[in-house]
């Protein structure tokens, strides 16, 4: 029963020790230990679930990737300040239940790419959300609007890379963008990992040169939905 | 895809970077870890920073769950749960000499272990029910609540010098039950 006790934290320092010695030589004690955790994770199954707070992603993503905001300012290739603009609000969606934990099979899942992208002060707030089937990449326009004279333009930056122009927004409501086929494969592909959707002010027609040339209005990390 | 394997197809992709299934594993399984370390801890700041502590390990160490020897769901709950019993271990011992106290969040079979399943996710709802009531709480109480020997011994007025055999026998019914 040492196996179940070590899994449960019940020996004491010495003991764990001795077992924990054990275990590095006997691959039979690794599989019956193994087993007991499979077991008494179980019980955690009985224990609700309770709401993230909110910021507790940031924070992680903060601890872990300290660098963040000035690479995404790096990758942008912009010498304007951004005092008042720019960094992202994420957009998440919690999955229910996890089948592991229920009895019944669970149906599958499909996932979807969206992402928010939001002044940080959330003046303006766009969400995009990419249609697979179509290609189509839909960008509603939840909160602020648009300089006069001026337009907005979508630009998505993969990590790394140089940003891609995606298309002019509309000053209001929901814009439906047809991407390319290689931009359409990127977003719908496997792996975004960085990826960064972002607004720039630009002149009437959008940039002339192809890449940003005005303010970065506001940015959001692409997310994988299921 | 079922979401078990949703889970292990993100975790697999954390092991090689993917910020994005960093950030969908924290959706998909965040609330009922985050549950776990409430239940374990009782307020939200320690609780949060449990959490913060289990991610920041799961994006360090996702490729090692299989080499542990763990499914992707168990090996989560058990560095969530260990994460929070050693904070609440420490919390109990305060300013006291915890000389000797077992840091559980390392606690893992260590390489070659074959991966463990058990196909009925209820065979362990099941085998608890096997026990007696008090027993099965003590089984409870020790994962759930991080208690000791000697606080089961209070807990369920039992001798210090026998709480250990009563318990072992009820983990070997346990065991007798899971096994067949």
């Amino acid at each position: 029963m040492l196996a179940a006790e070590y899994a449960l934290g019940l020996l004491g320092a010495d003991e764990a020790r001795q077992f924990e010695q054990r275990l590095t030589g006997d691959p039979l004690l690794r599989a019956e230990y193994a087993l007991w955790v499979e077991d008494l994770a179980r019980m955690a199954g009985s224990v609700p679930a309770e709401p993230v707070p909110p910021a507790a992603f940031r924070a992680i993503e903060a601890r872990l990737f300290p660098e963040e905001r000035r690479s995404i300012l790096a990758r942008l290739g912009l010498w304007q300040s951004l005092a008042g603009a720019a960094a992202a609000g994420l957009l998440v969606l919690a999955v229910t239940e996890l089948g592991w934990l229920a009895t019944p099979p669970e149906p599958s899942l499909t996932v979807q790419i969206a992402a928010q992208i939001a002044a940080q002060d959330r003046s303006l707030i766009l969400l995009a959300r990419f249609d697979p089937a179509s290609g189509a990449l839909l960008v509603e326009r939840q909160a602020g609007g648009m300089a006069a004279g001026r337009v907005q333009e979508l630009w998505l930056i993969a990590e790394g890379a140089a940003p891609v122009s995606l298309g002019l927004v509309a000053a209001a409501g929901t814009t439906t963008l047809t991407l390319r086929a290689d931009l359409a494969a990127m977003l719908g592909g496997a792996v975004l990992g960085g990826a960064v959707l972002a607004i720039s002010d630009e002149p009437p027609g959008g940039s002339p040169t192809g890449q940003p040339t005005g303010a970065v209005l506001a940015t959001g990390p692409v997310r994988q939905r299921m | 895809m079922t979401p078990v394997a949703q889970i292990e197809t993100l975790i697999a992709r954390v092991a090689r970077g993917d910020r994005g299934a960093f950030a969908t594993l924290h959706d998909a399984t965040g609330a009922q870890l985050f549950g776990v370390t409430m239940h374990i801890l009782g307020n939200e700041a320690e609780a949060g920073e449990a959490l913060q502590e289990v991610f920041v390990t799961v994006w360090h160490e996702a490729g090692q769950h299989r080499v542990n020897g763990l499914s992707p769901m168990a090996w989560l709950i058990t560095l969530t749960r260990n994460q929070a019993v050693d904070r609440l271990r420490a919390r109990r011992a305060g300013a006291a000499d915890i000389d000797g106290a077992v840091d559980l969040a390392d606690l893992t079979p260590g390489p070659g272990a074959q991966v463990a399943t058990r196909p009925d996710a209820a065979r362990m709802a099941a085998c608890l029910a096997t026990l007696d009531p008090d027993r099965a709480d003590a089984v409870r109480c020790a994962y759930l609540e991080g208690e000791s020997y000697a606080e089961l011994a209070s807990r369920f007025g039992l001798p210090l010098n026998t709480v250990r055999i009563w318990l072992r026998q009820g983990l070997l019914t346990l065991k007798d039950c899971l096994t067949s």
